[in-house]
C-alpha cells in the first residue's frame, strides 16, 4: 500500500511538471507566434471563428435572459425595501463580476474545450502529431498555439460580448414587461459602473480562456494509443477545466474584495 | 465552401472589431457620465466626526450632486480635515460665504452633505476653506443672512430644523445651569471669591448678627414701651383734670341756664354776686389766681405733649429699623429654607407657652 501511494505521488508529481513544462512551451511558443512566418494563422481564425463566433448566439441568449430575470426581479422586489437603486449594482456585480465570465467560460469549455481535447487526441491516437514532428513542424506552436490564442481571445470577445447584451439587450426585453425609461436605466447603469468592474470581469475571460485553452490542450496530449481514450479526454477536459475555473473564480474575487 | 469558412477571416474580424469597439464605446460614455475628462474646482472643509461620511459621498445641493469628498483624515486637533470637489457646471454657485451643512436622516436613513451657496459676488478660489454650518463661523454667516438656506425637503427633516435652535437654547441653559449650580457648590464649599460669594457670605455675617439686632431692638422696644407708659400715666392725669374741670364747668352751665338759679341769683342787685363782687376784687385776685395755675398747666401740658412729639421719630425710625430688620431675616431664612444643597435643614423651632397658662389652668375640652 505504501509503495502504490508512493507511486501516485510519484506519477502524480512527474504529471504536474509534465504540465506546468507544457504551459512554460505553451508561453514561450505564444510569444514568438506573432514573430514567426504564420503558418499557424488560419488555425487561430479558424479556432476565434468556432469558438468565439459560433458561441456568441448562446452567450447572446443567456446574457439578455439572466440580465432581464435580473432587472424584473429587482425592480420588483428592491423598491419594497427603499433599495431600487440596487437593481443597478446586483446587475454590475452579477452580469460583469461574475456570471459574464463564468458561464462564457463554461460555455467554451463545452463546446471547444471538447472539441479541442478529442480532436487532438484523435490526432495522437492518429499518429498524426508523429507526422508532424517528422516533417519539421513544433506541434505545440502549429496546433497548441492557435488554440490558446484564439481560445483566450474568443473569451475576452464573449465576456464583451456578454456584458453588452446582458446589461443593455436585456433592457430591451424589460420594455416588454415592465417599461423604464432609457435615461433613466443608463443614467442609473452608469452612475454605479466602474472601470473596475469591467476590467475585473476582462481579467477573469483572460485568466479563463488561459485555463480552458492550456486544459483541454494538455488532455489532448495526454493519450497514448487507444480510441477509447478520446472521449475520456474530453471529459476530463471538461471536468479539470470547471475545477480550475470556480477555483480561479474565487482566487480572483477574494484578492478584489479582500 | 461554406460561407463562413470562406469569409472566415472578415467574419473574425468584425467580430473582435465590433466587440472592441462596444467596449470603447461603452467606456467613453462611462467616462462621459462619471466626468473622467471635466475638471473638478478642489476645497476643504473640516469636520467634527468622519461619522456617517467618507471618501466618494456626495455633496448634495437642492437634490443634485454637484460633488464628491475626495480626502478624509484625522489631524492634530482631533477634528477631521476633508478635501472635496465641486463639479465645473456647479462652479457658479461656490460664491463667498459658502458653507456645508451634514445632515442625518431622523430615521436612520443616513446621512446628506448639503452644500448652501453664500450671498457674495466674488466665486471662491480653488482650495478656500468652506466652513460647516454648525461651526462658529459658519453660524455667524447664517445669523448674518449671507447664506441661502432653502427649507428643507420632508416634514421631519424641517421640524427637526425648527427644533434644533431651540434645542441648542436648552443646551445652552443647562450648560449655563451646571456652571451656576458648580459656582453654587463652590460657593456653598466657602471656595468662590465672586460676587455671589460675597452675598453669601454677607448674609451668613447678617443672619449671625441677627441675634445681637434682636437683643438691640428688644431693648430699644423695651425704653420705648417705658417711655410710652410714663406719657401714658402722666396724660391719664391731665385727662382726670380736665374731666374734672369740665364736670364743674358743665354744672356751672347747669346752673346758669335754670331761671331760678345761680346766674339769676347772681345778677340780683340783692344777690351774692352783688355782694360777692363788692369784695374789694378778692374774687378777681382769685380768678386771676386760678387763670394763672390753669396757664402753668397748659405750658406743662404743652411742654409734654412736645415732648412726645419729640419721640414720635424716634419711635417711627426704631419701628421701621425692626420691620426692614425682621424682612431681611425673612428673606434670609426662606433662601435658606428653598436651598436643596444645604444638607440638614434648619431645626423647627420649638413655642414655648408661657407659664401663666399653662394646661392645667384652662379648660379641658
Amino acid at each position: 500500500m505504501l509503495k502504490a501511494i508512493g507511486s501516485g505521488l510519484r506519477k502524480k508529481l512527474s504529471s504536474t511538471l509534465y504540465n506546468l513544462g507544457f504551459f512554460y512551451n505553451v508561453l514561450k511558443e505564444t510569444a514568438r507566434f506573432f514573430s514567426r512566418s504564420q503558418v499557424g494563422y488560419k488555425v487561430l481564425i479558424m479556432q476565434i471563428l468556432f469558438t468565439g463566433y459560433e458561441a456568441m448566439l448562446i452567450c447572446t441568449i443567456m446574457a439578455v435572459s439572466i440580465g432581464a430575470a435580473i432587472i424584473v426581479i429587482a425592480s420588483n422586489l428592491l423598491p419594497q425595501f427603499g433599495q431600487g437603486q440596487l437593481m443597478y449594482s446586483i446587475l454590475i456585480v452579477i452580469i460583469t463580476r461574475e456570471l459574464g465570465p463564468l458561464l462564457t467560460a463554461f460555455v467554451i469549455t463545452a463546446r471547444s474545450g471538447t472539441a479541442i481535447a478529442t480532436q487532438l487526441a484523435t490526432m495522437v491516437v492518429a499518429h498524426e502529431i508523429e507526422a508532424y514532428i517528422a516533417v519539421g513542424l513544433n506541434p505545440i506552436s502549429y496546433l497548441v498555439v492557435p488554440r490558446f490564442i484564439g481560445v483566450v481571445v474568443s473569451m475576452m470577445v464573449l465576456t464583451i460580448y456578454f456584458n453588452m447584451f446582458g446589461l443593455l439587450g436585456s433592457f430591451l426585453v424589460v420594455q416588454l414587461v415592465k417599461p423604464i425609461a432609457i435615461s433613466e436605466y443608463l443614467g442609473g447603469l452608469f452612475s454605479i459602473l466602474s472601470p473596475g468592474d469591467v476590467l475585473s470581469g476582462l481579467l477573469k475571460a483572460f485568466v479563463f480562456g488561459i485555463i480552458v485553452s492550456v486544459v483541454s490542450t494538455a488532455q489532448g496530449f495526454a493519450v497514448n494509443r487507444a480510441s477509447t481514450e478520446v472521449p475520456v479526454a474530453g471529459i476530463k477536459a471538461v471536468g479539470q477545466s470547471f475545477i480550475f475555473l470556480l477555483l480561479s473564480d474565487v482566487i480572483i474575487t477574494l484578492v478584489q474584495y479582500a | 465552401m461554406k460561407f463562413k469558412i470562406r469569409y472566415s477571416d472578415q467574419i473574425v474580424g468584425l467580430f473582435i472589431i465590433v466587440a472592441f469597439v462596444s467596449f470603447a464605446v461603452l467606456i467613453i460614455m462611462l467616462g462621459a457620465k462619471q466626468r473622467w475628462f471635466a475638471k473638478d474646482y478642489k476645497y476643504v472643509t473640516s469636520f467634527q466626526s468622519a461619522a456617517g461620511i467618507g471618501p466618494g459621498s456626495n455633496i448634495m445641493l437642492k437634490g443634485f450632486v454637484i460633488g464628491k469628498i475626495d480626502k478624509l483624515s484625522l489631524n492634530k486637533n482631533n477634528t477631521v480635515d476633508a478635501q472635496f470637489h465641486i463639479y465645473d457646471s456647479f462652479y457658479s454657485k461656490v460664491r463667498t460665504y459658502s458653507i456645508l451643512e451634514l445632515t442625518v436622516s431622523p430615521i436612520g436613513l443616513g446621512t446628506q452633505l448639503l452644500f448652501h451657496p453664500g450671498s457674495g459676488d466674488e466665486l471662491l478660489e480653488e482650495g478656500a476653506f468652506i466652513p460647516l454650518a454648525d461651526s462658529e463661523e459658519g453660524q455667524t454667516l447664517v445669523e448674518l443672512g449671507l447664506v441661502e438656506i432653502p427649507l428643507k425637503d420632508d416634514t421631519i427633516t424641517r421640524l427637526l430644523s425648527n427644533i434644533n435652535p431651540v434645542m441648542e437654547n436648552i443646551s445652552r441653559t443647562v450648560v449655563t445651569l451646571n456652571r451656576t449650580l458648580t459656582e453654587v457648590n463652590r460657593v456653598i464649599a466657602g471656595q468662590s471669591t465672586g460676587p455671589l460669594g460675597s452675598i453669601v457670605v454677607d448674609a451668613s455675617t447678617a443672619v449671625a448678627a441677627l441675634p445681637d439686632t434682636m437683643e438691640h431692638v428688644k431693648g430699644l422696644v423695651s425704653d420705648v414701651r417705658e417711655n410710652a407708659m410714663q406719657l401714658l400715666e402722666e396724660t391719664t392725669g391731665l385727662i382726670s383734670e380736665f374731666k374734672s374741670i369740665a364736670g364743674n364747668l358743665n354744672e356751672t352751665t347747669e346752673s346758669m341756664r335754670d331761671p331760678k338759679g345761680l346766674v339769676t341769683k347772681l345778677l340780683d342787685p340783692k344777690g351774692s354776686i352783688k355782694k360777692f363782687l363788692d369784695d374789694d376784687e378778692a374774687l378777681y385776685r382769685k380768678v386771676n389766681s386760678m387763670i394763672g395755675e390753669l396757664e402753668k398747666s397748659s405750658k406743662s401740658l404743652q411742654s409734654i405733649i412736645s415732648s412726645l412729639n419729640s419721640e414720635m421719630p424716634k419711635v417711627a425710625s426704631l419701628l421701621n429699623e425692626t420691620k426692614t430688620a425682621i424682612a431681611k431675616a425673612q428673606d434670609v431664612l426662606e433662601g435658606i429654607k428653598n436651598n436643596p444643597l444645604i444638607r440638614g435643614g434648619i431645626p423647627e423651632r420649638m413655642d414655648l407657652e408661657p407659664l401663666r397658662s399653662s394646661m392645667r389652668e384652662g379648660s379641658f375640652e
